[in-house]
């Protein structure tokens, strides 16, 4: 069953994607949805869509196998947390996460 | 236009005027985000592409250069490794000038929506660049350098070229590994090229081209010789398609004057094409399936960027923003650092995703994603190449730029055709074709997957008679 798309729907899918709209913003969504889905339900109610294999990839690869299991190139400890802002020897320091 | 790569006679000298060039540049069309230092010559390589200038888009990692995206949520990102693309350049001894300025992510087609602000067109500055490579395309246009690095997701180097009077080339998708470059949408998703001739693309490409063990999607392409294809193309014949619906006149209810220029240029290019023996002939395609293709890249291209795009928390990198819990920080950051407009994107993402709408419109979306991409391989057995107008009209106004999201029209087909080459991952490119207005305009050229140097070489021979004869 087809879910309605209000204002509460747009804040809870913000909400999930951990981030919050203003007001405004929360508006545009919608303003631009009441197009967006005009045009997406056109390709949903189109004939025999059903029968027509996803295409998730543009090329099709007919010689794709498993890399062997081994170490690659790799960054260093330190160089992979140069961008965390806190930090501490070889660790991120985040806010409390058990209470 | 001749190639400017083969042409750069006094390295020293051109090395010199870029850097001197360079502030003025970016006070009239900010195509940066970070401009470079001047080094000084390198030990000269075999490359043609030893010691050239060249401008990079700033979403391509660069080790111990700041990366940014033009986003907000990277504004101090400095990656600890290379992407593919700038370590092939650095080993071909290219000099890089600086990194240019995106719609944020590539998720635009403005060249309006970086965190740096707006990039002008070399042609007119009240006017957009076009986006997303909008920094790269009018580092080009300008004379700045002889070319740039793009990314193309649905049409973002492609048109920006159209815009400002170049050429842009987006290769068979996996042909330039994307190792390093910020993902949009990784199935749409290219590296693309801009530069001022076909030959000077093709010169780029061959280096740039290989299979890549850090990104699977690359093929061996070794027995792909570009540079050469184009030089040996003149007495090829060649054969052409367009598509009716999208460039005869009776499909529009009102033309508007720019676009009915456009459409004369596109018919007289047609005509010189065929008295210099290219074959051009036009075929029909079902248009209420050509009118999927905004849908079919919007639902796909946000529903990939939702996921891709999940991993920018402020935590591991990025700047930190304040709260006292971990959730709580993060979403803090997302708020305060996404832009509306990618906020939009991922709540359509979001939706598309949804385990009640996923078959009804993500998965959908990618059948009729099927449908034209089959569509156009039919015609490609038959046919060289597609050819067709990039746009209905000239770059617009600044003020005009908007990305919001519109109402189907007339018009639809023809502003968001480009973007079948990233559905099948076609080699595709734009080429300058004239003027309407004082402003530039271009046409593409689309052939199969795999077909780059029949592509180019095609495009070089069209070049060449537009020169003569447009």
């Amino acid at each position: 069953m087809e879910i309605k798309f209000t204002h509460g729907l747009v804040d809870k899918y913000a909400k999930d994607l951990m981030f919050e709209l203003t007001e405004e913003e929360n508006q545009n969504v919608l303003d631009e949805f009441e197009v967006i889905k005009e045009n997406m339900d056109s390709i949903a109610g189109m004939k025999n869509i059903s029968d027509v294999e996803p295409m998730t990839h543009p090329l099709e690869y007919e010689d794709v196998v498993l890399r062997n299991d081994e170490v690659g190139e790799e960054l260093s400890v330190e160089e992979v947390l140069s961008n965390a802002k806190d930090k501490t020897l070889e660790e991120i320091i985040v806010p409390k996460v058990v209470e | 236009m001749k190639s400017v790569l083969l042409n750069i006679h006094d390295k020293q000298k051109e090395l010199d005027r870029t850097f001197d060039e360079i502030q003025e540049h970016q006070k009239n069309y900010n195509s940066f985000v970070t401009l470079l230092e001047k080094v000084p010559l390198k030990e000269e390589t075999s490359s043609l592409l030893s010691n050239v200038c060249y401008a990079l888009k700033d979403n391509y990692s660069t080790k111990g250069i700041l990366t940014t995206a033009s986003s907000n949520t990277l504004r101090d990102y400095i990656p600890p490794f290379n992407s593919t693309v700038y370590e092939k350049l650095e080993a071909a001894g290219a000099i890089c000038v600086g990194k240019t300025v995106l719609d944020e992510f590539g998720m635009g087609g403005t060249g309006t929506t970086g965190h740096t602000g707006v990039v002008r067109n070399p042609f007119d500055t009240s006017r957009i660049a076009g986006g997303s490579s909008a920094g790269s395309c009018a580092a080009v246009a300008s004379g700045l350098v002889p070319f740039a690095i793009g990314s193309d997701t649905g049409d973002s180097v492609r048109k920006p070229a159209a815009y400002c009077g170049i050429v842009g080339y987006k290769p068979t998708y996996g042909m330039i590994s994307r190792w390093g470059m910020l993902p949009f949408a990784s199935s749409l998703d290219h590296v693309g090229i801009f530069t001022r001739s076909v030959l000077d693309a093709a010169i780029v490409a061959d280096a740039l081209k290989g299979k890549d063990e850090k990104d699977m999607t690359t093929w061996d392409s070794s027995s792909i010789h570009l540079q050469e294809s184009v030089e040996n193309s003149k007495d090829q014949k060649y054969k052409l398609f367009y598509i009716k619906e999208i460039v005869e006149e009776e499909n529009y209810s009102n033309i508007k004057e720019n676009h009915r220029q456009v459409i004369e240029n596109f018919n007289a290019v047609l005509e010189h094409c065929q008295k210099n023996g290219i074959l051009v002939e036009g075929v029909s395609i079902d248009k209420d399936l050509l009118a999927k293709i905004p849908s079919v890249y919007t639902c796909i291209s946000c529903a990939e960027a939702t996921s891709n795009m999940s991993n920018l928390t402020g935590i591991s990198f990025g700047p930190r923003e304040n709260g006292s819990k971990i959730d709580e920080l993060m979403t803090n950051f997302r708020t305060k650092n996404f832009s509306p407009l990618i906020k939009r994107r991922f709540v359509i993402g979001s939706y598309v995703l949804q385990s009640e709408n996923q078959e009804k419109y993500f998965v959908n979306a990618q059948r009729v994603r099927r449908l034209l991409v089959e569509e156009l391989k039919k015609y490609f057995q038959e046919y060289d190449g597609l050819i067709l107008p990039c746009s209905s009209s000239i770059a617009s106004k600044i003020e005009d730029a908007k990305d919001m999201m519109k109402k189907s029209d007339d018009l639809a087909i023809l502003e968001n055709h480009m973007a079948l080459g990233n559905f099948g991952g076609f080699p595709s490119i734009t080429i300058p074709c004239g003027k309407v207005d004082g402003m530039p305009i271009g046409l593409n050229i689309t052939g199969n997957v795999y077909e780059d140097e029949k592509v180019l070489s095609l495009a070089s021979r069209v070049e060449e008679i537009i020169e003569e004869e447009v």
